[in-house]
């Protein structure tokens, strides 16, 4: 395990796309590039790097809101962040598991295949949305936030859980194919252009006009010949 | 930097000068091939070539790399921008799958050995932005084709029957356009999908003008020859992209029946592989690129460009409106529209093509079959980019042109439709590397008209490309693999005059010119003067006054005086 | 006398309107155009926090900033040149910054949704000739583009359409504007429900029925009269506004937009285009994207371009604090943007290059006066639908141009890298 500080209050962002498999190594670990603006530096440049046993684990101590890409790409082993985390934490996720005590930025968990990410905070945009020109968000895992979320959640969603414990803001599921999105709490529009996977809400929303009332809950869209399903918790 | 050149003992393929495959030297001074004597060799770089090839720089003669069209493709398309292939340094920092920035489109030109690239479909009221896209492409000498199938003023003078209004119009618009030539994209079908309709036939009939695409055609091909342009009308056939059009494309031939030209052809058909498809719908389409071949080697004043396809990702960028829009159905993808004032219009989607899909199989193969079944002299080597693919794979093409064995472990890979709708698996043609050589070479630059360029003779421009390949060992039907390679990265590529690539990696940035054609002397500009004044007036929402683009705007201009 | 100029500043780009040079005049211009053609208040000279200084001098002290930045901020660039553009992007790309443009505040949800589904569109000259239903959706051009309901859309005359009576105008909007008082339909929707409504009609036009009686304030009659309409017209448009842009859904009512259209040419031709509203705009996204593959929002950190709105729009970099030195041209967003993002801009060096004093001014260390565009300096510009211009230069300026500024900016920044 590696308990990474941060040394300095960071001037602009650090894009670290660090993961599990740098913990078995403290050298290694000490000198993985991350990007400090237009710099490229060793990990231990900005972070104090200890290491203790030899479990797959990250532990990121202090605040990391400006520390971007967090666990991008990981396949397994576990980190914990202990206060907030910057943008596109877990993004490309294939397994593994990600504990944010603080809130999550935007673009948690985009395209994640595997893994569980869980915020015990808030989170904010693009929750395993796809990024810009990508045809399929989240594939698999699931994401928990224990706290409330704002807009784009689970966009293109071709599979995998995500789940809202407070509230959400708008466009929940759209274009969405597979996959479940469980909001406990209220959310603004869902399901648009939705083709399949379900929406389970709790509180107060605002679903298309485009859905058809069935046993099952609500069905749509019916602009795309949608089979999602919309119901109350 | 402008040296003198001294490249020993090459062995060069120049199929202009009848040279093939002879170890010889090669001189340049001046950004220009010169005889031995006027080199002084005490301030003459020397270029050991020795054991390899030699030949002049690429031409590319229809590739989509400057406009509204491949910038909105790529405002589209992000995720093709994620390939990150240069950070930057003393070079710009260059990104792009297939589409590419203007920096990498030079860049990888040039680590090619290719040296000149047209623009192939120039909106005409976008020309300026059409050349401030080609003076950011460094590395390659270019021009553009503006497009004047559906523009109303052609449609008005083909109607009229007059051709020397005609002829005016096409010398104003390419002045005002610094454009090269005149290129045709669906006559008369553009103008009906303003009306939701299309031109598939070459007697259907254009809304409101009571002409057909088959009028508009031969009009402009005697406008374009009483004009004598450098270049043939450049024509992106009606029905492109259906089942059966082979047809078309045949019929739309046998226009140029009757016009001749001692220089060059009287019509190049661009991109055909899209334009050759037997067949009744896309269950029982087949390859109608033997019919097609069969044709244009029959005739002397016809030639063609592949528009091959090559599988991976690709994006269609046509001013073929309706042919997009149909496309965007098919494939329930993306769709960019832009309808053109009165001159036309262009569509954007993108695609990929998959070797295991039927079609797509069967495209790649008539792409092929093309480039196998037509006389060398007659079809150049194109993808059409980005719309078969990326030009970057034309070593993939040369290389299978040249060998059957490639071709045989190729088909193993796609959908077993190819055996039974295309005729490649039977087709046992192997070009020469000559052949090859004069495809992507002498051959595009005769038939666009350049005659400086595509050749090592000497007056020619100093655009040359080393390859590391002995044409006297290599065994292009077995080795097929090291011809992909060696095309791929130039040991060297040479553009007038001056080393840009040295070991397949950019050395120095040069900027290129930008050729366009006057062909103002022999018409007289009052005879449209007040159809010009109205029109502008009436249809248009720019001022005449501000329509086009002026020479001293670009960067880099050469301008080439007709008549 | 008076000399044909062509407008710079909002994106109709007007090419129809003339300059007295001696009376220092203009004419044909509408109120907006007027104003920016008119004696107005300059920046006298180039400043370093506060103090006069040659040009020489500015560019200096502006490269030193940008070369010593761990990550600046280039911003604005709407209202200037392409050519100015072009070295703006590759000035971003050799100090590795951010290059951002005034589209992130304004259109930009339009570029996400061109990502997502394309655009289906027309120059305006194809639309004046040949729309018989235009609909403003979210936008004014009465108030916004005064001469654009005139030259191209409302009552424009073309091949097809005669003038006024030949066409329909509809306004969808959530109050009745100026505009809407004019159209021979007012769509009224409660704010924030575009995209319920855009769906709703893209149903009704397939022929599908919905299960309400009203979405987003409007009757289930109205949006079947409107569904009707779009699909009886021969050649529509929908031109929209930052009513759509910048209210809630943003880019996804866009979006939802274009499906419509896509929908729509199953049955008739229909096109959407954006109100830029920057006489230049548009070029400050084409521009990098033929340059760099994006059209706004640019990280250059790693030496090469990424493009994500979320992380590298102007006030999202502001908020979170995310550059440590700012290059503004052609823009005042201390005027415009949210106070959480001016207060990062005071906090940080601010290089500024314009011709008008502005707010932006008052927080800027290097001040760097430039010549207007249109009046003073020649160069290309894109009108709202992507028609190159070359505006011109009628008079003569001390001013050096946004162009030549950067062009010197560009070399120093060079020297200083020791490339």
């Amino acid at each position: 395990m590696l308990i990474i500080k941060p040394k300095v209050d960071f001037v602009v962002s650090v894009e670290a796309e660090i993961t599990p498999d740098i913990a078995d190594d403290l050298e290694k670990a000490k000198n993985f590039e991350v990007y400090y603006g237009k710099d490229k530096v060793k990990l231990e440049d900005l972070f104090e790097i200890t290491k203790e046993g030899d479990d797959k684990k990250l532990v990121l101590d202090g605040d990391f809101s400006k520390v971007k890409w967090i666990g991008c790409r990981m396949e397994d082993g576990e980190i914990v962040v202990k206060g907030n985390v910057g943008a596109n934490c877990g993004a490309y996720m294939k397994g593994g598991k990600i504990i944010i005590e603080g809130n999550a930025d935007d673009w948690l968990g985009a395209e994640m295949s595997g893994g569980e990410i869980i915020v015990k905070g808030n989170a904010k945009n693009c929750i395993g949305c796809a990024y810009y020109g990508d045809m399929q968000g989240m594939k698999g895992g699931k994401i928990t936030i224990e706290g409330n979320a704002i807009n784009y959640i689970g966009e293109k969603m071709a599979g995998g859980e995500i789940e809202i414990k407070g509230n959400a803001g708008d466009f929940i599921g759209t274009e969405m194919t597979n996959g479940l999105i469980v909001i406990h709490g209220d959310c603004g529009f869902v399901g648009g252009d939705m083709k399949g996977g379900e929406i389970r809400i709790g509180g107060k929303f605002e679903l298309m006009p485009t859905f058809k009332k069935s046993e099952e809950g609500f069905v749509g869209d019916i602009n795309v010949g949608g089979k999602g399903v919309v119901k109350t918790l | 930097m402008h040296h003198m050149l001294h490249i020993k003992n090459g062995i060069v393929i120049d199929p202009k000068n009848g040279i093939k495959a002879e170890k010889m030297d090669i001189f340049v001074k001046e950004g220009k091939i010169v005889e031995e004597s006027e080199i002084d060799k005490s301030q003459c770089k020397v270029i050991d070539a020795s054991n390899k090839l030699v030949v002049a720089g690429g031409v590319d003669m229809h590739a989509h790399i400057a406009g509204s069209k491949i910038n909105t493709g790529r405002t589209m398309r992000p995720e093709e921008m994620r390939m990150v292939r240069q950070i930057a340094n003393k070079f710009r920092a260059t990104v792009g799958r297939v589409l590419l920035t203007s920096p990498a489109i030079g860049y990888e030109y040039a680590k090619m050995g290719y040296t000149t690239s047209f623009e192939a479909a120039q909106p005409p009221i976008g020309a300026l932005h059409t050349h401030e896209e080609l003076d950011a492409i460094p590395m390659v000498d270019k021009a553009a084709l503006p497009v004047f199938g559906n523009w109303h003023f052609v449609l008005k003078y083909v109607a009229e029957k007059d051709i020397e209004k005609l002829k005016t119009f096409i010398a104003w618009a390419i002045e005002r356009t610094k454009g090269f030539g005149v290129k045709v994209v669906n006559p008369g079908g553009v103008e009906a999908w303003m009306y939701g309709k299309n031109c598939r036939n070459l007697d259907d009939e254009v809304p409101n003008f009571g002409i057909t695409p088959r009028e508009i055609i031969t009009s402009l091909i005697k406008a374009t020859e009483e004009l004598n342009l450098c270049h043939s009308v450049h024509l992106h056939c009606n029905n492109l992209g259906n089942p059966g059009n082979f047809e078309t494309t045949i019929e739309t031939m046998k226009l140029a029946n009757g016009f001749s030209n001692d220089k060059r052809q009287v019509l190049h058909v661009t991109h055909v592989q899209f334009n050759a498809y037997a067949g009744s719908s896309w269950r029982d389409v087949g390859s109608g690129a033997a019919e097609i071949a069969k044709y244009v080697n029959s005739v002397d004043n016809i030639t063609i460009d592949m528009g091959a396809a090559i599988f991976g990702h690709a994006t269609a960028m046509t001013g073929d409106a309706p042919f997009q829009f149909t496309l965007h159905k098919l494939l329930n993808a993306r769709w960019s529209n832009k309808d053109s004032e009165i001159e036309g219009g262009a569509g954007i989607v993108p695609l990929m093509y998959l070797p295991k899909n039927p079609v797509h199989a069967l495209q790649w193969a008539i792409g092929l079959e093309l480039g196998l079944l037509i006389d060398s002299d007659k079809v150049v080597l194109t993808t059409d980019f980005p719309n078969g693919g990326p030009f970057t794979e034309y070593p993939y093409v040369m290389a299978m042109l040249m060998s059957k064995k490639m071709r045989e472990k190729e088909l193993e890979k796609v959908s077993p439709f190819v055996q039974k709708a295309a005729n490649l698996p039977s087709i046992e043609t192997e070009k020469s590397l000559e052949e090859v050589i004069h495809m992507t070479r002498d051959l595009p630059a005769r038939i666009l008209g350049l005659e400086n360029k595509g050749h090592l003779g000497v007056g020619a421009d100093a655009d040359i490309a080393i390859y590391n390949l002995n044409p006297n060992e290599i065994d292009a039907s077995n080795d097929y693999e090291l011809i992909n390679k060696a095309f791929r990265n130039a040991l060297y590529t040479i553009k007038g005059g001056t080393i840009i690539v040295k070991d397949g990696q950019l050395v120095e940035e040069v900027w290129g010119t930008t050729y366009w054609v006057d062909a103002t002397k022999n018409v007289d500009m009052k005879a449209i003067e007040d159809d010009l004044n109205e029109y502008f007036d009436l249809y248009y929402s720019i001022e005449k006054e501000n329509y086009g683009v002026e020479e001293a705007w670009i960067k880099n201009p050469t301008r080439l005086v007709m008549g | 006398m008076a000399q044909k100029v062509i407008c710079t500043f909002c994106g109709s780009v007007c090419d129809d309107v003339e300059f007295d040079v001696e009376e220092f005049k203009p004419k044909k211009f509408c109120k907006l155009g007027r104003s920016k053609f008119s004696k107005k208040e300059r920046i006298k000279a180039p400043m370093i926090d506060g103090k006069e200084v040659s040009y020489e001098e500015a560019i200096q002290k502006a490269a030193e900033i940008l070369v010593n930045a761990k990550k600046p901020l280039l911003y604005g660039w709407a209202s200037t040149a392409n050519e100015a553009i072009r070295l703006g992007v590759i000035l971003t790309e050799k100090v590795r910054g951010v290059y951002d443009q005034c589209a992130s505040v304004c259109h930009a949800p339009g570029t996400l949704a061109v990502i997502e589904e394309g655009i289906p569109g027309a120059s305006l000259g194809a639309i004046k000739n040949r729309a018989d239903l235009v609909i403003f959706w979210g936008s004014n051009p009465m108030e916004a583009h005064p001469r654009h309901p005139l030259r191209y859309s409302m009552s424009a005359k073309g091949l097809l359409i005669k003038g006024r009576n030949d066409r329909k105008v509809v306004v969808v909007d959530v109050r009745k504007t100026k505009t809407a008082k004019k159209a021979d339909v007012f769509v009224q929707i409660k704010p924030g429900y575009d995209y319920p409504v855009i769906s709703a009609l893209r149903a009704l036009i397939k022929g599908e029925d919905i299960d309400v009686d009203e979405v987003g304030g409007v009757s289930k009659e109205q949006l079947k009269e409107l569904a009707e309409m779009m699909k009886n017209a021969k050649y529509g448009v929908i031109f929209y506004g930052l009513g759509v842009t910048q209210s809630r859904g943003r880019d996804r009512n866009i979006e939802n937009a274009v499906k419509l259209i896509q929908l729509l040419n199953r049955y008739t031709r229909f096109v959407i285009w954006p109100m830029r509203g920057h006489y230049n705009v548009v070029g400050s996204g084409e521009v990098p994207a033929w340059e760099v593959g994006y059209q706004y929002a640019i990280d250059f950190s790693r030496g090469y371009p990424r493009f994500s709105p979320a992380e590298f729009s102007a006030n999202e970099v502001l908020q979170r604090e995310d550059c440590d030195a700012a290059l503004v041209i052609a823009a005042d967003p201390v005027a415009h943007f949210p106070k959480e993002s001016v207060k990062h801009l005071k906090k940080i060096p601010v290089i500024q290059i314009d011709p008008f004093p502005n707010m932006t001014t008052l927080v800027a260390n290097v001040v760097i006066p430039s010549a207007v565009y249109g009046l003073e300096a020649e160069g290309t510009a894109y009108r709202m639908d992507g028609i190159p211009l070359r505006v011109k230069k009628v008079i003569d300026t001390e001013y050096w141009s946004d162009e030549k500024i950067l062009e010197e900016l560009l070399k120093k920044v060079v020297e200083l890298r020791g490339e």
